[in-house]
């Protein structure tokens, strides 16, 4: 009996310690998420970069924005997956952000659900932006938000591994070299391509180019053009050019396996490049080829900003300086030099490029890109993506063949989108 | 103050014919009754008012949001703005109407069913195993619980990564024994057995601690009586052990039901239900719908969340007739 | 009780072995947080990770110990709302069984059915306007929901196994209700008590949604939120966010050890046999 009680006052002591030392280190982090500026009101702001923390150039320059404009700013980022259910839940709440950062083909369920204010609204000036890259954030006649910078996909490739397979890149016009390309990488002993075709918006993304290199649109998911282009990706399955994780991989493991450098291809964007730096093989990247020839268009990514109504609309003006300052040509190349991003403005575009020749080749796919909810399908994209991933999944995973993949994926997005 | 009473009055050996176990009915006759009044019962509504009031504040607001949010037709803009208009049983209907639903119910019997049961034996083989009290029992014990602690984008994260057709650690040992390696979380076949096993893996630990608490309760003496009896080691299982431990067995099993029946997380971190839904169940359904997409499509989910709560219902009642025709036996 | 020595430690051996097989995955994950980015989709995978980086544990450990601190803290508060909650309802029903004890308990049992994100969502609003949305309190009481109900349980079936006589004898020596249950119930449930606080304390520490929902723009933020650094718009740096992982169970696994002991005879009643 004593035994225990006394090992039970040991216990408890030790609680005791372990709660005074849990507070203290909560309390030791004096997070200061609230900057110093002037005392003019505290504006928030949402954004979907959690890796950036409290001391990285980002939030640095969130909060000179805020100062500029004579306010102290609150930022919080979010897991990007997430960002559209809180920003729903708090509209509805009435707590909406001052300055709310998305991913673009999300801008048009918020407008759509009213969470968002237009150009005319808020009296942002828009007229630098490149009109492609605007489409993501318009919907009927009308503009809700900026894009912060785009990105977009390419093949990049390993120079050291298609050296030795005997290789030419600049042979690789279109999918028949393309594919012949990947056979000789096979032949040589390595493996072909990895792409990322889970079943999520990033499966879609990474299939757009080939759908759309086809000649395919995203109005006719059935047509003979898409056929060709899911038969593509599920030959390159069967022959085991693409290995048999990408039905699961995001784009993040895609690059993973790309990096261990057995890979001679792989299918990813923009802001890979800095990772790219760290690859112990040298590397290179070709635009995504058009079936028989020519540059596939590529899907338009990167985050938009906006501003979400507000009760009171007296604080509109300042929201809207802080997005002026947010996308403000010297702004915006620190930003998007950061996230590995290309501009939106085409005077940025070329300070970029002259900062670093390698972004040209991305620049020029940038101008060529194309918004996914653009063709003013808005709202009804995100319905035909999630059948057009669910008939990639079937029909890479051998449910179902390409053709009845595609036939009813058609259906269920034409029922969808009625 | 004695702690250590001889035949302790336990859940599943009462001396006094009281009621078995943690929601079983009152018995209107019951002894302990019979001192109390009517002072007594206030007393025991004032024990009882902080949960009440809990229960109260804290659930049936978010189930009464629940049922709402089902019986109306959302679209996202009534969602944020309101004025959403009544829909009656509309979303109940299309739910059960989608081709999806037969799928998705299919998995959830199969989910459910094989994690109970494969959870229930680990977890009652590795009681009784650690019930023996060699050294080291009871580190290895808590050790057990490690599982626990971890978030579960951590722990389904890693199966998923264990699992991967090309560079998992799984296929890599099949393949050392001479295996063909498996497409575990890529090909329909198998993404639901994968998930299966990882739910059961996650769910060993909370098996594990009830069933062991429950045998703690056993007396000795029961042992040592089978013991000059002659009894053998699996007899003794199956005539003393497992007998009395079916109180406790009965509400892990059904403790065990209602926490699988919501189980989406790692499903929907290792396969997001599929490839092509194979191992969609209605849990992951119902997130899918009202959130895992980029038009949320809120009306339907609720309506799937509450079958679930239906469905858990009526497996509470069945548990509580059980009971009581238990105790009348 | 007269088994050989031999015999015991060969059940050590097969304890050991079923103990490795079953933290299998845990000795993966870190051996994941200390890959290399490049390595990390070898194939075949690599046992064991020889051209190690300690990148992953150097940015956690300069940026997470706050989040540990919030976590052990919100642990902690909700391990100990919860029995302060459970631990006299649990002691209505068991012992002074009152009229619609049974419905509460199956009540309770349902409530635990509700999905935690329907809970959370519903709590926002609550929250919102109570002004605690963002807080440290306001996540432990949310953290409690998801223990209470199971505490209540835990607890009825226990206490059902209080003697009798233990309790009539403080009635007989005067005690009221209360000072019956202070002073002769909580002290013999102690292993309870200890069961329900170790089982609030790890659901509450693995929580996600609700500390996503309700905390997420806090200023003390717990682990499960601080892991999503490392899983940015684009990139997951995973071999921080296994070493989060890591560095986050170690505390909480010190102490589920210091605890274990007093899980024994945790569910039912006290003989503590041993």
């Amino acid at each position: 009996m004593k035994t225990s009680l006394g090992r039970g006052r040991a216990v408890c002591s030790a609680l005791v310690v372990i709660v005074i030392a849990a507070a203290l280190t909560a309390c030791s982090s004096s997070d200061d998420t609230s900057s110093n500026g002037a005392g003019g009101g505290t504006y928030t702001i949402w954004d979907p970069y959690p890796q950036f923390a409290d001391d990285s150039e980002w939030v640095k320059l969130l909060r000179r924005c805020g100062t500029s404009a004579g306010v102290t700013v609150e930022r919080t980022g979010y897991d990007t997956t997430d960002l559209v259910n809180k920003a729903l839940l708090a509209a509805q709440q009435g707590n909406s952000p001052d300055v709310l950062i998305v991913d673009n083909p999300v801008i048009s369920t918020l407008a759509e659900a009213g969470v968002l204010t237009t150009t005319e609204e808020n009296k942002l000036d828009i007229s630098a932006m490149e009109p492609n890259l605007l489409g993501a954030g318009q919907r009927e006649g009308k503009t809700f938000g900026v894009p912060i910078g785009a990105n977009t996909l390419a093949l990049y490739y390993n120079k050291d591994l298609l050296a030795a397979a005997g290789v030419d890149v600049a042979s690789i016009k279109d999918w028949p070299s393309l594919t012949a390309a990947l056979a000789k990488v096979k032949a040589a002993g390595k493996k072909g391509i990895t792409f990322s075709a889970i079943g999520t918006e990033e499966g879609t993304f990474q299939f757009l180019p080939w759908f759309w290199g086809a000649g395919a649109q995203l109005t006719a998911l059935d047509s003979p053009q898409a056929v060709s282009a899911l038969a593509l990706w599920t030959g390159w399955l069967k022959e085991g050019y693409a290995p048999n994780s990408v039905i699961n991989n995001t784009q993040t493991t895609s690059w993973q396996e790309f990096a261990t450098g057995d890979y001679a291809f792989g299918e990813n964007g923009t802001w890979q490049l800095a990772n790219a730096k760290k690859l112990s093989f040298q590397y290179g990247i070709i635009p995504i080829p058009g079936s028989s020839g020519g540059t596939a268009p590529a899907p338009t990514g990167g985050e938009f900003v906006s501003i979400p109504v507000q009760n009171d609309s007296s604080r509109y003006p300042i929201s809207r300086q802080l997005v002026s300052c947010l996308t403000s040509q010297d702004n915006l190349l620190t930003t998007d030099t950061t996230l590995s991003y290309v501009a939106p403005v085409a005077a940025v575009q070329d300070k970029q490029v002259a900062a670093n020749a390698e972004l040209k080749v991305w620049v020029d796919a940038v101008k060529v890109a194309k918004s996914r909810t653009g063709d003013n399908l808005g709202t009804k994209y995100p319905k035909i993506s999630e059948a057009l991933w669910n008939a990639m999944q079937a029909a890479l995973s051998g449910a179902k063949t390409p053709q009845a993949a595609l036939t009813a994926a058609q259906a269920t997005a034409a029922a969808a989108t009625k | 103050m004695n702690k250590g009473t001889q035949a302790p009055a336990t859940i599943s050996v009462r001396p006094r014919g009281e009621a078995a176990t943690a929601a079983s009915p009152a018995s209107p006759g019951s002894s302990t009754r019979g001192v109390r009044g009517e002072s007594g019962r206030w007393a025991a509504w004032a024990f009882l008012a902080p949960v009440a009031l809990y229960l109260l504040a804290f659930y049936a607001y978010p189930l009464y949001r629940n049922v709402e949010l089902s019986l109306r037709s959302y679209t996202v803009r009534s969602f944020v703005q309101g004025g959403a208009p009544f829909a009656g049983l509309d979303n109940y209907r299309t739910v059960l109407a989608d081709p999806a639903f037969g799928p998705a119910m299919l998995h959830t019997v199969a989910f459910t069913v094989a994690s109970l049961a494969f959870q229930f034996a680990i977890g009652m083989a590795l009681a009784v195993f650690f019930h023996q009290h060699f050294p080291l029992s009871r580190t290895l014990r808590a050790l057990f619980l490690v599982p626990w602690l971890l978030p579960m984008i951590v722990s389904a994260s890693t199966w998923s990564w264990m699992l991967n057709s090309d560079a998992g650690v799984v296929n890599a040992a099949l393949d050392a024994v001479g295996l063909d390696p498996v497409n575990w979380l890529t090909s329909p076949r198998w993404s639901l057995t994968s998930v299966i096993i990882a739910n059961v893996w996650i769910g060993i630990p909370f098996n594990l601690v009830v069933l062991y608490s429950g045998l703690q309760s056993i007396p000795a003496t029961m042992y040592e009586a089978a013991a000059l009896d002659g009894v053998t080691g699996w007899q003794r299982f199956w005539r003393i052990t497992f007998p009395l431990l079916r109180p406790v067995s009965a509400i892990t099993l059904l403790l065990g039901l209602i926490y699988t029946l919501k189980v989406f997380d790692i499903i929907w971190i290792m396969t997001k239900g599929g490839p092509s839904q194979s191992s969609a169940t209605l849990a992951t359904w119902s997130y899918q719908l009202g959130f895992g997409s980029l038009l949320p499509k809120f009306g339907p989910g609720a309506a799937i969340g509450n079958l679930l709560i239906v469905i858990a219902l009526i497996f509470g009642l069945i548990y509580i007739r059980i009971e009581r025709r238990q105790q009348l036996r | 009780m007269t088994t050989s020595i031999r015999r015991n430690w060969w059940k050590t051996g097969a304890g050991v072995v079923l103990t490795a097989l079953m933290l299998f995955p845990v000795y993966w994950m870190i051996n994941v947080s200390f890959t290399r980015d490049r390595d990390m989709r070898a194939s075949p995978p690599h046992l064991f990770p020889l051209h190690g980086t300690l990148e992953g544990y150097r940015v956690v450990l300069d940026m997470q110990l706050p989040y540990l601190g919030t976590s052990l803290l919100v642990g902690l508060g909700t391990a100990a709302l919860t029995v302060v909650l459970a631990a006299p309802a649990g002691y209505a029903l068991a012992k002074l069984r009152p009229a619609g004890g049974t419905v509460l308990s199956f009540v309770l049992l349902i409530a635990q059915m509700i999905p935690g994100i329907i809970m959370a969502m519903g709590f926002y609003a609550i929250y919102l306007n109570l002004g605690v949305l963002n807080t440290v309190p306001g996540l432990i009481l949310a953290d409690s929901t998801i223990a209470v109900p199971f505490g209540v349980l835990i607890f009825t079936a226990f206490m059902s196994g209080i003697p009798q006589e233990l309790i009539q004898a403080a009635v007989v020596d005067g005690a009221g209700r209360l000072r019956t249950f202070w002073s002769v119930v909580l002290p013999v449930s102690r292993n309870s008590i200890m069961t329900v606080s170790l089982f609030a304390f790890l659901w509450a520490w693995s929580d996600f949604i609700f500390a996503s929902t309700l905390d997420g723009g806090g200023d003390y933020q717990p682990i499960t939120l601080g892991i999503y650094h490392y899983i940015g718009n684009n990139n997951q740096q995973w071999n921080a966010i296994m070493a989060t992982a890591v560095v986050a169970s170690i505390p909480a696994t010190v102490l589920l050890v210091l605890a274990q002991r007093y899980i024994e005879a945790g569910v039912t009643a006290g003989a503590v046999k041993d």
